[in-house]
Formats: structure tokens, C-alpha cells, sequence
């Protein structure tokens, strides 16, 4: 059984394309999909085959913001010589944010917040976290959250600022935590009251 | 003297007419029995035949395939009905209709990508990954078979020949030569551009472009407008081996 799932896990390694760790989707090597397509059905399977990719490849890298205008592992393809106009990726995004998984950053749209996880379920993770770690009438910086030992290996690990002070923000609404100034002028502290 | 013909004389014809029909209809009474005995007697050894080859006819397709050709040769059709004794005995009534289903849901759950029409090769290929069993275990000739039966559902699902390859279709689009043309020409490469089309079908542009614009609008091919010559191609999907592996990436969904 072992010695099958090797060789399975073999052979889908050497037909995927992968970016670092990342397995890309087949269609990721289909020309047309570089393409936004005119007509209507087939573009919603487009759209929807790339807001897949992006939210799987954020969540596994870790991403929080892509540039529109940057030079993004989704955005081209090498191996196939396509790459996705400014208009396509602008429409992947806008489905995104029209879906509440991201949001755009700027009113040009050239930044876009992506939120593989909604605000809600980033303050259910903190949550987790502090259950677990037995943090409960404790106290925590923010950077100890994103950085600390503690959180090393879970998903909060290294994540984005923004994101992060807005679902501590709306754990304070909820009167799980309360925020307050550092010691440091450019770090806040939470206590969290479970 | 020449004798008249005399009432007596009609009575014996008529009895003699009596006596030979009487004989022939015995004759053929002998003989349709002897018909039905033997075709008991055949029925008896075909149901032998299957009961003994049971396993092999439900796990090894070519034994399948052959022996639904010998059931064909003989005027007997397994696949009739699923409460015959044929489908008891086998239970490959149910096995068909079950390749029958699946064939459904793997064309509707592919039909966003491939805009209804699906490679038969894929189609096999899907089915196997979807059924979890090896690999050989469902034959393309299978896949014929439950799509012929799913016909009676009127439910328009044909298979079509395009050039060596067979293309199952499960949408109400009628496909002309010209559709079939350019599916051809694309097997070579998975794409055609409207050049192409116009030199290697020698049409002219109008028709390349309207034929082309009408796959398009039938969801059968998709657009390219990335590569380097500028030149747009029209991808179809239905005869790229890319998307086999889309369709599985489609049917987790």
C-alpha cells in the first residue's frame, strides 16, 4: 500500500507544474484560459477555475496582497508563453472581491487584499489559538501573534497586520478581547477574555 | 369413352385436398416444434454458457464485448429489459445502467469546460477514475453500449465519428460537416486558427469566421489571443488531452 501511494504520488508529480510546493491545476497549462472568453458560460467556469487557484495558492504561500501591475507566479505562465492581460486579472479579482474573499485596496484597483480566510473565520482561528496555548485572561502583542513561538507552524503564522487587527477588532466588538497601546509606540497588545 | 366429371368425382378431389392440407399442416406442426426445441435446447446452452462464464463476462470487458456479439448474432438482447432473465442471471442490465448514470454526470459536470461534447477516450478514462476500479475494467465498447441505451431516453445523447477519433456528444447541438471539418483539422494540434482553416479546408474567411464564431457561441471551443504571432486560435477542448484531467478537477467540485 505504501510502496502504491509512492508511486501514485510520483506520477502526479512529474505530469503537475508546481510553483515551490505548489500544485498548479491542469488548466493552468491551457492557453485559452489566459484568455477572458467572450462567451458567457464559458468565461463563469474561467472565473471560477481562477478564484480557485488564487485563493488555494494565497492560502498555501501565505499571500495577503497581490499587485495587479507585479510580476505574480499565477499571473504567467512560462511554459506555455501566456500571460493574463491587466483586464483578466482585474475581473479574477473583482469576483473575488465581489464573493467578500478579497477586497481592493486602493480605489484604482491595484492592490487587492485576498482573504482566503473571511475576517470572521480569522478571529474563530485567533480563538482557537488562544484556547490551545491557554491564553485565556492573558495577555499578547499583536507582533507575538503573527511572529511567536507559539503560533509558528499554525495558520496564523506571519499573517497580514490589517487583517489581522481587523478580526482582533471584531473580537473586541464581540467583548472577547480588548486592544490597547504598547509598550512600544508601533506595537499594541491584546488581552483576550474567553 | 371420356367419363364426366361427376359429383363423386368433386367429393374425392375435395377429400384429397382435405387430406393434403391436413398432412401439411402436420408437417409444419413437426417441424416448428422441432424449431422450438431446438432454440429451447439453444436458449438452455447460451444461459449454460452464461451462468458458467458469469465472472468473466462481468469483470473482463473483451469477454463482454464478444459475448454481447454472439447474444447480437443470435437475434437476443441481454440489455432488452432489466427484468428479463437475462438481467437476473447477470445482473449486467444494472451494470449498464449504472455506466449510464455516470456517463451523465461526468457529461453535465464536464459540459462548462468541453461545451457538451467529450472525447470518448476521456470519457472512459473519467469513468474508470470516478468507478475506483482498475483501469481496463470498463471498455470503450461498454461506454457505447450504455450510451446506446440511454437514446431510449431521448435525451440526445449520440456518438459521432470525427476523423479517427469518437466524440460523444450530450448536447442538442447538430453538428454539420463544417463543425466536423474543423473538429478534425483541430486533432492535430488541439486548436485551429482561421488561417489554417481557410488553407487546409480551402473556404473562404466568411465561412471559417461564421463556423468558427458558431463552436464558439456552442461553448465547444475557446478563445486564445496569447501568443506571440498575434494570430487568435481557437482551442477545443473536446479533443485535447489537456482536459482529461480538467474534467476530474471538475467533477471534485
Amino acid at each position: 500500500m505504501v510502496g502504491y501511494r509512492h508511486h501514485q504520488r510520483k506520477k502526479t508529480g512529474d505530469e503537475m507544474q508546481k510553483v515551490g510546493d505548489f500544485k498548479l491545476p491542469h488548466f493552468f497549462n491551457y492557453p485559452p484560459y489566459f484568455t477572458l472568453q467572450p462567451v458567457r458560460d464559458t468565461r463563469e467556469k474561467q472565473v471560477q477555475l481562477w478564484k480557485e487557484l488564487i485563493l488555494d495558492y494565497c492560502r498555501s504561500q501565505k499571500i495577503f496582497i497581490i499587485g495587479l501591475d507585479e510580476d505574480f507566479p499565477l499571473f504567467t505562465n512560462p511554459v506555455i508563453e501566456r500571460t493574463l492581460s491587466h483586464e483578466a486579472r482585474e475581473v479574477f479579482l473583482s469576483a473575488l472581491v465581489s464573493e467578500g474573499r478579497a477586497e481592493w485596496i486602493d480605489k484604482g484597483h491595484k492592490k487587492c487584499l485576498i482573504l482566503w480566510l473571511r475576517i470572521q473565520d480569522w478571529a474563530d482561528c485567533i480563538l482557537n489559538f488562544v484556547k490551545e496555548n491557554g491564553f485565556e485572561d492573558g495577555v499578547m502583542t499583536v507582533e507575538e501573534i503573527r511572529s511567536g513561538i507559539e503560533s509558528r507552524g499554525t495558520e496564523l503564522a506571519g499573517i497580514d497586520r490589517t487583517v489581522l487587527m481587523r478580526a482582533l477588532r471584531l473580537l473586541e466588538q464581540k467583548g472577547k478581547a480588548t486592544i490597547f497601546k504598547g509598550t512600544s509606540a508601533d506595537d499594541e497588545g491584546v488581552k483576550f477574555s474567553a | 369413352m371420356r367419363r364426366r366429371p361427376g359429383i363423386s368425382g368433386l367429393q374425392t378431389a375435395a377429400a384429397a385436398r382435405d387430406q393434403y392440407r391436413l398432412l401439411g399442416e402436420n408437417v409444419a406442426k413437426i417441424r416448428t416444434d422441432l424449431m422450438k426445441e431446438q432454440l429451447v435446447t439453444f436458449r438452455s446452452q447460451l444461459e449454460e454458457f452464461a451462468r458458467k462464464h458469469k465472472n468473466d463476462i462481468r469483470k473482463n470487458p473483451a469477454f463482454r464485448s464478444q459475448f454481447h456479439e454472439m447474444c447480437a448474432k443470435v437475434g437476443v438482447d441481454p440489455l432488452a429489459s432489466n427484468k428479463g432473465f437475462w438481467a437476473e442471471l447477470l445482473g449486467i442490465g444494472d451494470f449498464y445502467y449504472e455506466l449510464g448514470v455516470q456517463i451523465v454526470e461526468i457529461c453535465l459536470a464536464t459540459r462548462s469546460h468541453n461545451g457538451g461534447l467529450i472525447n470518448l477516450q476521456e470519457l472512459c478514462t473519467l469513468l474508470c477514475q470516478r468507478r475506483k476500479t482498475a483501469r481496463d475494467s470498463v471498455s470503450e465498447d461498454d461506454c457505447l453500449r450504455a450510451i446506446s441505451k440511454l437514446k431510449a431516453l431521448g435525451s440526445g445523447f449520440e456518438v459521432i465519428s470525427v476523423g479517427k477519433k469518437k466524440l460523444v456528444r450530450s448536447v442538442p447541438t447538430e453538428l454539420n460537416k463544417d463543425h466536423n471539418a474543423i473538429l478534425e483539422l483541430a486533432q492535430a494540434h488541439g486548436y485551429v486558427t482561421v488561417e489554417e482553416v481557410e488553407k487546409q479546408l480551402l473556404w473562404s474567411s466568411g465561412r471559417a469566421v461564421d463556423t468558427l464564431e458558431t463552436l464558439l457561441k456552442e461553448g465547444l471551443s475557446m478563445i486564445d489571443d496569447g501568443h506571440r504571432d498575434g494570430k487568435r486560435r481557437y482551442w477545443f477542448p473536446c479533443v485535447a488531452s489537456a482536459s482529461a484531467a480538467l474534467g476530474t478537477e471538475a467533477l471534485k467540485t
